[in-house]
């Protein structure tokens, strides 16, 4: 082409429409006017390279076409002696501002119902695109002489139904939306998409929302394509595979679009009314593009607009499409069960999407086998190469039959083995419960790794006291060590927890839990906490055969827990007499089922020892009240207190 | 495909009048309503320079160079090829009456 020749084509794909709507105006006949154009064309390109392009191309095309098509009517006119009309016509030319009219109708026509639908989306690339044929019949694929024919034959059909060849607006829309789709999702061929009929699509789309701006449903598919087509760029890996929305690296989206895309669809929200089909599926793509990541994404919210979606258009596709948001908001099983209703639809015999979407779901809920063979199925009916290429990856990276027990069936027998206590089955319940929520109940023992872990940890745990950190962290390396999983904890560092949480009571305090109206057994358990220093465990396991009264105290395993006068004046009477046996007993004596080992029961009263959580618990109410913060102290405090006391005291 | 037109500023050049407001403004609309126009502004013609060494930042007042070389504002086009691109321009500069743009495309 010479450089007159693009840029003729260029002033021509942005003006054809206006220029085709305005002679058909006038002559009635868009074959005609496409030809009148046509001539307009060919002056051009005799002219502008002698005089250069003129300022005003468009005009410059309009104004020659129009002389063309008066000449015409006043041939055809002369001969059936009309001549008033023609003037009629003449003025109706002058009018300002037809242009935007002359369009619409333009697309009415192009879209009519009498043409088949392939024959209206070539038409209206033709007429309002301004594309030539060979360009339409690259982006469809086919032979230029193919399209040529077949916009001739268009023609003739418009000739021969000149009274009932109107579209209304829904048919321009699914001409405009298939435009689209042709272009987004090639049908067939090596690339997955042709993206200049997106941006075809896109602005004939724009052009009927200045055309039709009262039109919800008009912003509504602006809106869905804009949005689609901003994730053009993201769809497609570097060998041309196609990438699911929710692998798809969101910042390869076009924030351009996608913020034109928000601003059609609030113009679609602006007029109101009930939402029609393509205001909610721009609603769904709203949701998706407004997720910053594939974990955000308002799945709950997505369902629901697939659920009035397909009231207004229960299509297969449109079901298949709420399968999967189900299966996402609540669980693969509950997309599954959609899913498994649509595999007896004739319409859906050969889609590949179906089997595609029920291997996913199947591998979720570990049917791998059958998982398996839907993907395989997919991929023998998907006609795209790549996209049959990734469902075949998909195939074969499901080992048949055995892959190993997954991070939910491990947890499970983990918390099932018989030497774990109820506390700890507690605790390391809560620490892999987390775990599977986060990272999937499915997940492949052996591809559980330590950076998994570490990225659990670090969004539900951060934050937390070192010493719940470290709590989770044991559990992990109690799983790591039982799954044979080594280094699972190698990205865990352990917190150093500070003994800043239990403060030690100053003496005004103390004095106050000293008043206290207590048993006596209280009494002494406290009072030796503090005077000894000891720890509230060695101090519980005291026996009173091992009490030294006069050297005020007592052998505990290896070594010794001694205590001053406050404690060795209210011994005497918590022993009572007794020999043998913990000097701390609980209130009553223990249940059958819950029996102490011997060494901790009484051999006198058949009381067991006292528990360190009752302990504390009995400590805690009786210092509630006295607590200026109301929460209680803790045994430690007292401990605290008397180790800070000493160590200062020479 | 997409470029970035950045017209240069014009020391000679008459203030715009109400006409040149009215017939921009209307351009401006309707490459917008066709998704050809993405953005567009006007530059200050001040500026200011900033200069990063050894990582310290230092910030430099304008006016910096030669008036004649400064950018008087900018548009981000959307537009189906480079042809499309020179129509968008020779339509730009009729409306304006001449002037020099320096265009680059925009990738990714």
């Amino acid at each position: 082409m010479t450089d007159a020749h693009r840029a003729i084509d260029a002033v021509w794909k942005l003006e054809a429409a206006k220029i085709i709507g305005g002679l058909t105006r006038m002559v009635h006949d868009v074959g005609l006017a496409e030809e009148l154009a046509q001539d307009a064309l060919v002056a051009a390109l005799e002219q502008w390279p002698e005089s250069g392009v003129p300022d005003n191309p468009g005009a410059w095309l309009m104004a020659i076409a129009k002389r063309r098509a008066v000449d015409h009517i006043r041939r055809a006119r002369l001969a059936e002696s009309k001549q008033a009309q023609l003037v009629q016509d003449q003025q109706d030319d002058d009018s300002a501002d037809s242009g935007d009219d002359d369009v619409l109708r333009l697309m009415f026509i192009t879209c009519s119902p009498v043409l088949a639908p392939k024959d209206r989306a070539a038409l209206t690339l033709r007429l309002l695109g301004g594309l030539s044929a060979a360009e339409i019949a690259r982006a469809f694929l086919t032979t230029e002489l193919n399209i040529t024919q077949r916009i001739a034959a268009a023609k003739r059909t418009l000739a021969e139904h000149e009274r009932s060849r109107t579209a209304d607006i829904p048919a321009i829309l699914e001409v405009i939306y298939l435009i689209f789709n042709e272009g987004y999702s090639a049908t067939s061929g090596d690339d997955l998409m042709r993206p200049g009929l997106c941006l075809e699509a896109l602005r004939l789309g724009r052009m009927l929302a200045t055309l039709a701006p009262q039109e919800a449903e008009v912003h509504g598919l602006v809106a869905l394509m804009e949005i689609q087509a901003s994730r053009q760029a993201a769809r497609t890996g570097p060998s041309g595979e196609p990438i699911q929305l929710h692998e798809q690296d969101r910042g390869r989206w076009d924030p351009v679009l996608i913020r034109r895309g928000f601003t059609a669809m609030l113009r679609a929200r602006d007029i109101g009314g009930t939402p029609g089909p393509y205001v909610l599926q721009a609603a769904i793509a709203v949701c998706h593009a407004q997720a910053r990541t594939a974990q955000d994404t308002d799945w709950i919210q997505i369902s629901n607009l697939y659920t009035a979606l397909v009231r207004l258009l229960p299509t297969p596709v449109v079901q298949l499409n709420r399968a999967v948001a189900m299966g996402r908001a609540y669980g693969p099983e509950a997309g599954l069960a959609l899913a498994d209703r649509l595999v007896d639809d004739p319409a859906l015999r050969d889609y590949h999407l179906l089997p595609s979407v029920r291997g996913d779901l199947l591998e979720q809920v570990g049917r791998h086998e059958e998982a398996r063979l839907e993907y395989q199925r997919a991929a023998a009916l998907t006609k795209n190469a790549a996209e049959r290429a990734f469902l075949a990856r998909r195939a074969a990276s499901i080992v048949p039959a055995s892959t190993g027990p997954t991070l939910g069936d491990a947890t499970r027998d983990f918390l099932a083995r018989p030497d774990l206590n109820a506390a700890t089955v507690h605790s390391y319940g809560q620490t892999l419960r987390r775990l599977s929520r986060a990272l999937g109940e499915q997940l492949p023992l052996r591809s559980l790794k330590s950076e998994h872990v570490a990225r659990v940890f670090a969004t539900a745990w951060q934050d937390a006291a070192p010493r719940t950190w470290n709590r989770h962290r044991s559990a992990i390396r109690s799983f790591a060590v039982w799954a044979e999983l080594a280094g699972l904890d190698a990205d865990l560092d352990w917190r150093t927890e500070s003994s800043s949480g239990t403060p030690a009571l100053d003496p005004v305090r103390l004095e106050a839990v000293w008043a206290l109206d207590v048993p006596v057994r209280e009494r002494v358990l406290w009072r030796l906490l503090h005077e000894s220093g000891a720890a509230v465990t060695t101090v519980l396991s005291v026996n009173v055969e091992d009490i030294d009264f006069d050297d005020r105290r007592a052998r505990t395993g290896r070594s010794w827990v001694s205590w001053r006068s406050a404690t060795a004046g209210l011994l005497p009477r918590l022993t009572a007499g007794r020999t043998r046996g913990p000097l701390f007993l609980a209130d009553r004596r223990p249940v059958p089922a819950r029996m102490p080992a011997p060494g901790d029961l009484c051999p006198e009263t058949g009381r067991g020892r006292l528990s360190y959580p009752r302990a504390e618990y009995l400590f805690k109410q009786a210092t509630r009240r006295i607590d200026p913060a109301g929460r209680g102290y803790t045994l430690k405090q007292l401990r605290a207190g008397n180790r800070t006391r000493s160590d200062t005291s020479p | 495909m997409r470029y970035m037109m950045m017209t240069m500023r014009d020391e000679n050049e008459a203030a715009p009048d109400e006409k040149l407001f009215v017939e921009m403004g209307k351009f401006v609309e309707e490459l917008s309503a066709a998704g050809i126009l993405v953005a567009t502004g006007g530059l200050d013609p001040d500026g200011m320079l900033m200069t990063v060494k050894d990582g310290e930042l230092t910030v430099t007042d304008g006016p910096y160079a030669e008036a004649k070389e400064t950018v008087g504002g900018f548009a981000l086009v959307d537009v189906r090829s480079k042809d499309e691109l020179e129509e968008i321009a020779r339509r730009f500069f009729a409306i304006t009456g001449g002037g020099v743009s320096r265009v680059h495309q925009v990738f990714g």
